[in-house]
């Protein structure tokens, strides 16, 4: 179905009111959220724009359709960023990432969308268009719709705007390497690091050729890294024996997660760290990057009906991002009984889908 | 109360659990907020989960308002009982279950008091980060009907930000769970730890709660500025934040508030207009660096005296202070009132300026103690309960305050929430249509609205008397308002 641009939030509200089921797309980069059968497919793109940003109160306002590269340039001027590091950030919009809540690795430092999501404009599943939330950092004023909309795969209400809490970036960046012989060893290596006093910017890990890689990241002034780093480097060969460690180039795809997640389904998966062991098992030659300290895997599987049916028997949920699906939620149900009495509130007809 | 409700509580409590009588209802008429008081019709003291979903059911099988409750901390009257309702008590559900320290959570039980959670998790050097002042005694299920903030909010947020994974007993009886053990909490599906954290009790009970838990920084560096004038403090402020520092406390206090602390825990602050508190944490070589870069800007903001921490103890002096000002002010006045305003930071100035013209206005004292680092202000209104009309004009003060904090772009609340005390200030935040669905919300979960009835949204009965005074546990400074 061609998408119908929508300039304004007017023309959304009319536009839910005229059609009976409304799925809604911004640049449409998470290709297995799209398969929206015979419903009205509206397009965001053209809510565009940064439409408040006051550095020194640390929030930005801005266009759900805004493409995040444009966000994230406008904050870089100013020497701030989206702590919650956006993923596919050549390529989404904001409102498409908040909806299916996808962080990238950076999260791991201080929090997700949900942590600095502030507030947002909003059309309901009836073509209300309304407020949820503020636009200061700190607010506790009525139910925080702003939060429960992260995640909520434009099936509640449909964001128009957003605001957001951002934070100062770090000047320099420095990464490392790190190879154990097994993902037990591994795995301590990261228990160490949860315990430790390390402040680390990101910590990812995937299987190598040999054994498997930790990839850590520190953030900070020029002058306080290289000590750091030194220390943290030290610190790990001493506590975790690892077989090697060497430093990385900081290339722009290095802590792009999805960056080699090439060739089949690409889905998200939500997972507790103690249940990596029985996860990784069940994988096979999936290929596989585990992000913010072993708190979520990204894959690539060729066998998506496998992977169903082992995250449904480990009780974890998965997310579809790219790829042709059929539905883009897999594994354990997402229903639940406070979502449905949302749902009856704000899509009593139940037409976003 | 009526009786086959009685009756029916009785076949799930036994009778020391079950309090009917005047002299046991006392201590749960009032909370934090000391001038509205209300009786409730019983308390109940549940001791597991299964209790307060039997106790809930049986609840909105008889239409009986009820309020679960933990210390009554609220200081916006969120726990304040409903007239003739039930309150649930939720002390005696302090189990700390589990401290996972590879995972780094704590999955705890509703009446587990905050610092507690702190205690348990330090051998693994982990700590739970929102900190209320009154985290020695609130318990997590307030914090998270409250969303409860603290000093170190600005860094890694309030409690929403800290809780991963929830078991719920919605309103009418339904049970449900959401999240999980990953710091990516819910992760997949609409963020409903979000939705239900802040919702002042109105949705249900939490019954299980997975928190997140934090390292413990390998430095802390605390500094201590004192100003001749509080705009002056307001602008080091604004130095800091715009240098990119990012500190894990930024705190103003004016000169009756720095009066106070002196006068009740001789903290040895300067004598001063304003005084400044920053503090920065985390990696030692880090911290070192970027405090010497925020004694360059106090150098340069001001400040007539600068005092850095140079041991635990020391910094504990100064927070010692901040966190006892409230209770403090106490000994100045009679009675208080607590505000919990949001103003951009940048038009901080200008709300303290026109608080200023306020106090002469109503011919009231307003001492000032804030969160400067993210805008909430907590301007404390004295006033003396006894004198005629003295509470009314305090009330009528505290409601401009509200509206100036509005008008500037900011919030009625930072971290108190609404309660019984804001409820009519709502519609200068919302709209009356985002007021209609956000009550279309509650009515949904809770079609009877008993829970928590009376707060949040404006009108509704008014069950408040007026009482003068300390809370009686502030009076022995077990409490204190933040």
């Amino acid at each position: 179905m061609t998408p119908t641009a929508i300039a304004t939030s007017a023309e959304l509200s009319d536009f839910l009111r005229e059609n009976e089921r409304v799925h809604v797309q911004g640049n449409g980069s998470k290709t297995a959220l799209h398969s929206a059968n015979g419903a009205a497919l509206a397009d965001l793109k053209a809510l565009s724009g940064v439409l408040e940003y006051e550095p020194s109160e640390y929030t930005i306002t801005i266009g759900a359709g805004t493409p995040v590269s444009h966000v994230s340039a406008a904050l870089a001027e100013k020497g701030q960023y989206l702590p919650f590091d956006p993923l596919l950030a050549d390529r989404a919009t904001i409102g498409g990432t908040v909806a299916a809540n996808l962080s990238g690795s950076r999260r791991f430092r201080y929090g997700g969308i949900r942590d600095f999501i502030l507030g947002a404009r909003v059309v309901d599943g009836l073509g209300r268009a309304f407020r949820v939330g503020g636009k200061v950092v700190k607010n506790a004023a009525g139910f925080d719709l702003s939060k429960f909309l992260v995640g909520s795969l434009g099936q509640y209400a449909i964001m128009t705007e957003l605001t957001f809490k951002v934070f100062p970036d770090a000047p320099r960046f420095r990464s490392l390497r790190l190879d154990y012989p097994t993902l037990p060893d591994l795995l301590a290596a990261i228990s160490f690091i949860n315990q430790s006093v390390f402040e680390l910017d990101a910590l990812d890990f995937a299987p190598a050729a040999k054994g498997w890689s930790l990839m850590a990241r520190l953030a900070g002034s020029s002058a306080t890294l290289p000590p750091r780093i030194e220390r943290f480097s030290q610190t790990l060969r001493r506590e975790s024996a690892p077989s090697d460690i060497v430093e990385l180039d900081e290339t722009a795809t290095l802590w792009d997660p999805l960056a080699e997640l090439t060739g089949g389904t690409v889905v998200k998966v939500v997972l507790p760290p103690r249940q990596i062991p029985e996860f990784d098992r069940s994988l096979g030659e999936t290929r596989r990057r585990y992000s913010i300290g072993g708190n979520l895997a990204w894959l690539a599987t060729a066998d998506l009906a496998a992977l169903h049916t082992s995250l449904r028997q480990m009780g974890l949920p998965g997310l579809c991002l790219l790829g042709a699906v059929e539905s883009a939620p897999i594994g354990a149900p997402l229903e639940n009984e406070l979502a449905a009495r949302v749902k009856s509130v704000l899509d009593p007809l139940a037409k976003l889908v | 109360m009526n009786h086959p409700f009685l009756q029916a509580l009785e076949t799930i409590y036994p009778p020391d659990r079950l309090l009917t009588r005047d002299v046991e209802l006392l201590p749960y008429e009032s909370d934090g907020l000391t001038a509205f008081q209300s009786k409730p019709g019983a308390v109940v003291l549940p001791i597991d989960e299964a209790e307060i979903i039997a106790t809930v059911r049986l609840c909105h099988e008889h239409t009986v308002p009820f309020l679960a409750r933990g210390s009554g901390t609220s200081l916006s009257g969120g726990s304040l009982p409903i007239p003739d309702g039930l309150v649930i008590a939720l002390n005696r559900l302090n189990r700390i279950k589990r401290i996972d320290p590879q995972q780094r959570i704590a999955v705890v039980e509703p009446g587990v008091i905050n610092l507690h959670i702190t205690e348990a998790a330090q051998p693994y050097n982990l700590y739970y980060a929102p900190d209320p002042s009154s985290q020695s005694i609130c318990t997590i299920g307030g914090n998270i009907a409250f969303n409860s903030g603290g000093a170190h909010c600005l860094k890694y947020g309030m409690t929403s930000n800290h809780v991963l994974g929830m078991k719920v007993v919605l309103a009418d009886g339904a049970v449900t769970q959401f999240g999980s053990e990953s710091i990516e909490g819910v992760g997949i599906g609409p963020d409903l730890i979000g939705l239900f954290v802040g919702s002042e009790g109105l949705f249900g009970i939490a019954l299980e709660i997975t928190l997140r838990l934090m390292p413990q920084p390998e430095l802390y560096r605390t500094v201590l500025a004192a100003y001749n004038d509080l705009g002056a403090a307001g602008d080091a402020v604004s130095l800091v934040v715009a240098s990119g520092l990012l500190p894990g406390a930024i705190e103003i206090m004016d000169r009756l508030a720095i009066k106070a602390a002196e006068a009740s825990v001789k903290a040895g602050y300067p004598d001063a207009e304003a005084l400044l508190i920053v503090e920065l944490e985390g990696e030692a070589l880090q911290v070192e660096a970027e405090f010497a870069q925020l004694q360059d800007l106090i150098q340069t903001s001001g400040a007539f005296e600068m005092r850095v921490a140079r041991s635990e103890e020391e910094r504990a002096r100064i927070w010692k202070g901040r966190k006892g000002a409230f209770s403090a002010v106490g000994r100045l006045s009679p009675d208080f009132i607590v505000q919990d305003g949001v103003v951009p930071r940048g038009r901080l100035g200008e709300a303290l300026m026109a608080i200023d013209k306020l106090k002469t206005k109503y011919g009231l004292d307003v001492a000032n103690v804030f969160h400067a680092g993210d805008g909430n202000l907590h301007p404390l209104i004295l006033y003396d309960g006894r004198e005629a009309g003295a509470l009314e004009r305090a009330e009528a003060l505290a409601g401009e305050i509200l509206a100036l904090c509005v008008s500037l772009g900011g919030s009625i609340t930072g971290e108190h929430g609404i309660g019984m005390e804001k409820r009519d200030y709502l519609p200068t935040m919302f709209s009356e249509e985002e007021i209609d669905i956000m009550q279309a919300l509650r009515r949904a979960i809770d079609p009877n609205e008993i829970a928590n009835r009376g707060k949040m949204f404006p009108g509704g009965d008014a069950p408040a008397l007026k009482q003068q005074g300390l809370h009686p546990l502030e009076r022995q400074g077990v409490i204190s308002r933040e």
